[in-house]
């Protein structure tokens, strides 16, 4: 069996665990089971879960915040303040959420079968100039954020302004944005680390939902241990993402001090304010999704009990 | 049928279907469509191989559906327009007969005066237009009837025009230079900033094949002589507006006052056009002028979209079959020195370019040769010290930018797909002047010598491309 | 600056047929053309509108893409009726007659395959991001302010179904003129002769440069 895999970008950190399962599974049936990994070349990224969906490809990996028509149901993983704060947490409410027969059933429409997440850590902003330690220094800021997390920027008076992911960095150098929300590694990759003055460490409003899926028919027609291969490398794939990702944060560790980058801790009470203001945001996303037709209540609260549970685990 | 395509191996078939778009486009069908057209057949044999007929047959069309809207609709495109735009708004506010007369006035009575001109023409426009297609569009209206006029070359009229047209793409603003700077995530000002000084030793250089050409061949057309002092000077007035355009398109990226700059590099583009179109209504332009002058970009605007979306579909073929992949796995593989591997990346990409647009060539090749040379210059955290090229990652990849942007401008001048020579012969044959596509690729290829020079100047003193951005 | 085209008429069915066509592709082309300069207007508002009042168009970039399909597809038939396609004439600009004929008509008919196939596919694409059940018919939507993406998606089959007819029509008229062997069908772009070339030569441009 041969697959071909859409990825996109380059081979980074957010991409590790695909090639950890390409490599497990191939060794596992003594490469009769392999991977073509394409970053990019088989199609665009917003385009993944239509190339699943038409036979194109056999896996892929897309986030749910790209296009949250094409998924409505995970789009609760990318609600803003959700609690969720280590990759661990991230794991567990992802794969809770993926192992819904609602979820199911809507990835189901683009014949796609939800494999593993890639955990993406808390979304934290970058910014240039004074540092702005508090909500009220967040009035008038120009912000990259899009989505959820824009609009709870707005809701404290923050102005979402638009503008590219690759065009971040100019747009913070030139100070057309104040300030922009990623991931550390996109922080990194994109560079927009390199011209910040200052980072939130705890703000983590929210983040992205990434998963890898496969073609259902593709997994279907696998032999029983081409099968089994596959879901048995997963949770070993997901480990190698998570010890490498820890990799990456002491890195960043580094990066921030070797850049005089201030570290900046926005005081609890406000952000239990801010996660006030995120309340009707969640309120408006299960009342929307209701009206759907989607158990939205039901995946809600699923988040919450597993989020309780796995803490409770630990 | 399905053993038919079972003994193929899919590299092999993407070869030959190569050799058959190169067959396709030599009896004259339209490039997008022979791209499309190929890249389908290629995408239908692939599938079919792994799903059977009917089955690949629904999947590679619902394939190839994809591409045309997907790769239509990326934000750093949205540029192509504003700067076709901004072209013809020019030439209706009269600025470009304005910049062309002042340089005939000062520069006329040199050999070859009016291919002077034309090149210096050229270049005070690229600092207001980004696009080259519509440089060279809008002076085979001006200077090729001028040219002509005075019993110039026609061949070499048509080949100063569509060289001279280039130079839009290394003078800032430049679309491509933003779509080199958006695939491989580097600073877009600065690349901008870079292309400045190459932009201009390209102008000198065509002025001077121009003089050397003019006094080695006979015919090639009389210099213009007996302007006055007093005719000159008048002719400036008319040429400052472009000044104060580009005034506005740099002070707009690169001003930083208490808030920040202006506009981004994108923005700042649709910011020249809107000035230039108060520009042209000022100076009288009536509905039916600005009418023709949006037909005329909506019209060349899908032409470029259609060839981008065309030839993507035949690139996402090679994806599938695997080209890119097996071209970085030999590049990487070779053992020799750094120079000599990126003078073959440079010969490759003069082939391809025979047969690719700009862009196209850019988007297919660049995610395969941009990783390749940072790695050949010593990864992405080499000290200038420990580097191949003397220079830090960042720095090579602006040098390497400028390098592949000349390079595929390059491409743009030769034969067979050469889009400024086609998009110069449809103007003429539009101005029912008697230019062929033929003609004018024969008057072109002086300056790709020209532009061979240029680029080992680039390779031999990447102080000329880094030296302004690190200024800022 | 308007392209005189080289398309005759006649008052026959098909020059009828190529007329009417050629009506809803020039207005669609002016529409891509207004769409141009709504996109320069959009990002002048975005500019002064972030720069004096704090306040830039809210999802610019997401707005920008949809703009985006407009201009792409809805000149793409009216460049084909004009002959503004680019290709090689080479070959092409050495043949005459019948062989002439006979070679455009080839270069049509993979036009019409590939352009068959493509209207399907990206007809395809639009159904996948439609649905009559979903909240504004949405099932695809932009990153930032999550518009529905099926308006633009199905710009695409439509321009290229109008293409198709287009390419149908130059077809036919290439196939009448292969079948009587005549010099200068019409509804087909023609090349121009030399001869005409020349003596239009001298009124067109001066003609231009009253414009300026
Ligand atoms: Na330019
Ligand atoms: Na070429």
């Amino acid at each position: 069996t041969e697959w071909n895999v859409s990825l996109w970008g380059q081979r980074r950190a957010f991409t590790e665990h695909v090639h950890h399962l390409a490599d497990a599974v191939a060794e596992a049936t003594g490469g009769e089971f392999t991977m073509n990994i394409s970053y990019g070349g088989l199609s665009d990224n917003r385009e993944n879960l239509d190339g699943i969906s038409i036979g194109a490809f056999e896996m892929a990996q897309f986030c749910a915040g790209y296009h949250r028509d094409k998924n409505p149901s995970i789009t609760v993983l990318e609600l803003p303040f959700l609690g969720v704060s280590t990759l661990e947490e991230e794991v567990a409410v992802s794969h809770a959420v993926y192992n819904h027969p609602a979820t199911q059933a809507d990835l189901g429409r683009w014949n796609a079968r939800l494999l593993m997440t890639s955990p993406m850590p808390q979304y934290n902003l970058v910014g240039t100039g004074e540092p702005r330690d508090s909500l009220a220094e967040f009035e008038g800021m120009r912000v990259r954020a899009t989505g959820g997390i824009g609009e709870l920027m707005e809701s404290v008076g923050a102005v979402p302004t638009s503008v590219t992911s690759s065009e971040a960095y100019n747009a913070m150098e030139g100070g057309v944005v104040d300030t922009v929300a990623f991931a550390q590694h996109a922080h990194l990759s994109f560079r927009t680390i390199d011209i910040a003055d200052w980072w939130t460490e705890n703000l983590n409003p929210g983040t992205v939902n990434c998963p890898i899926v496969v073609n259902t028919d593709a997994y279907d027609a696998l032999p029983e241990d081409h099968r089994a291969a596959l879901d048995a490398a997963v949770d070993g794939a997901i480990q190698h993402y998570l010890d490498n990702y820890a990799e990456l944060l002491q890195r960043w560790d580094a990066v921030l001090e070797e850049r005089g980058v201030e570290r900046i801790t926005i005081p609890d009470e406000e952000l239990s304010s801010l996660a006030e203001n995120a309340a009707p945001i969640h309120a408006a996303w299960i009342e929307q999704m209701s009206s759907q037709g989607l158990p939205a209540q039901e995946l809600y609260d699923l988040v919450q009990t597993t989020l309780a549970e796995h803490r409770a685990g630990n | 049928m399905r053993a038919l395509l079972d003994g193929v191996d899919i590299f092999t078939v993407s070869l030959w279907l190569s050799a058959l778009l190169l067959v396709l486009v030599l009896i004259g069908v339209r490039v997008a469509f022979a791209a499309a057209f190929v890249g389908m057949l290629g995408l239908c044999i692939y599938f079919m191989q792994r799903q059977g007929f009917d089955r690949g047959l629904v999947t590679a069309i619902k394939l190839a559906g994809q591409v045309p809207h997907s790769k239509s609709t990326g934000y750093a495109l949205s540029l192509i327009p504003t700067f076709i735009l901004i072209g013809y708004l020019a030439y209706y506010a009269g600025l470009t007969r304005a910049l062309f007369e002042a340089a005939k006035r000062w520069v006329g009575w040199l050999p070859g005066g009016l291919g002077v001109a034309t090149v210096f023409a050229t270049a005070g426009f690229a600092a207001v237009s980004g696009a080259s297609v519509a440089t060279s569009a809008v002076f085979a209206r001006i200077a090729i009837p001028e040219m002509l006029k005075m019993n110039y070359d026609k061949a070499f009229a048509a080949g100063v025009v569509a060289a001279g047209g280039t130079l839009a793409s290394l003078i800032p603003p430049s679309a491509i230079l933003v779509i080199y700077a958006i695939i491989v995530e580097q600073s877009v000002g600065k690349l901008l900033l870079a292309g400045f000084i190459p932009g201009m030793v390209s102008a000198l250089i065509y002025a001077g094949l121009v003089i050397g050409l003019a006094k080695t061949r006979k015919n090639l057309g009389p210099p213009v002589t007996g302007f006055t002092w007093g005719e000159r000077f008048a002719s400036l007035p008319g040429a400052i507006p472009i000044l104060f355009v580009v005034f506005i398109i740099i002070f707009s990226i690169y001003y930083r006052g208490e808030d920040g700059a202006w506009a981004t590099p994108t923005e700042a583009g649709a910011l020249g056009a809107f000035v230039v179109l108060i520009m042209a209504l000022w100076k009288g332009m009536k509905w039916g002028q600005l009418r023709s002058a949006l037909m005329e970009a909506a019209k060349l605007t899908a032409m470029i979209f259609a060839m981008i979306w065309g030839v993507l579909i035949y690139v996402r073929f090679l994806g599938f079959a695997q080209l890119p992949d097996q071209f970085a796995a030999f590049i990487s593989g070779l053992e020799m020195s750094p120079y000599l591997v990126l003078l073959m990346i440079l010969g490759a990409y003069v082939i391809l370019g025979m047969f690719m647009d700009a862009i196209g060539m850019l988007i297919l090749t660049l995610p395969v040769t941009f990783p390749a040379i940072i790695a050949l210059n010593g990864g992405p955290d080499v000290t200038r010290e420990m580097s191949a090229f003397g220079m830090t990652s960042e720095e090579c990849a602006i040098w390497f930018g400028i390098i592949v942007v000349k390079m595929a401008e390059l491409c743009l001048i030769t034969p067979p797909i050469g889009l400024n020579c086609f998009v110069v012969a449809g103007v003429a044959q539009d101005s029912k002047l008697p230019i062929s596509v033929q003609d004018v690729f024969r008057g072109a290829t002086p300056f790709f010598g020209a532009d061979v020079a240029t680029v080992a100047v680039l390779i031999a003193f990447p102080g000329i491309v880094l030296w302004l951005p690190s200024l800022v | 600056m308007s392209s005189s085209s080289a398309v005759l008429t006649d008052d026959s069915t098909l020059s009828r047929l190529d007329r009417a066509l050629l009506k809803l592709e020039s207005s669609l082309n002016l529409v891509g053309g207004i769409v141009i300069f709504l996109l320069v207007l959009m990002a002048v508002w975005n500019v002064f509108g972030r720069k004096i009042f704090n306040a830039p168009v809210p999802g610019y970039v997401d707005w920008t893409e949809q703009l985006m399909a407009l201009f792409a597809f809805l000149g793409l038939a009216y460049c084909q009726r004009e002959g503004g396609h680019i290709r090689m004439d080479i070959v092409v600009s050495r043949l005459h007659g019948r062989i002439l004929w006979f070679a455009e008509w080839i270069s049509i008919l993979f036009m019409l395959i590939v352009t068959t196939a493509l209207v399907y596919g990206t007809w395809f694409h639009f159904q996948r991001s439609f649905d009559l059940n979903a909240p504004n018919f949405s099932r695809d939507s932009s990153i930032d302010i999550s518009l529905p993406l099926w308006p633009a998606k199905l710009i695409v089959p439509v321009a290229l179904a109008i293409l198709w007819l287009r390419l149908v029509l130059q077809l036919w008229g290439y196939w009448r003129a292969l079948r009587t062997g005549e010099d200068k069908p019409v509804a087909v772009p023609l090349p121009d002769d030399p001869m005409s070339q020349a003596t239009r030569e001298a009124r067109t441009v001066s003609g231009r440069e009253d414009d300026t």
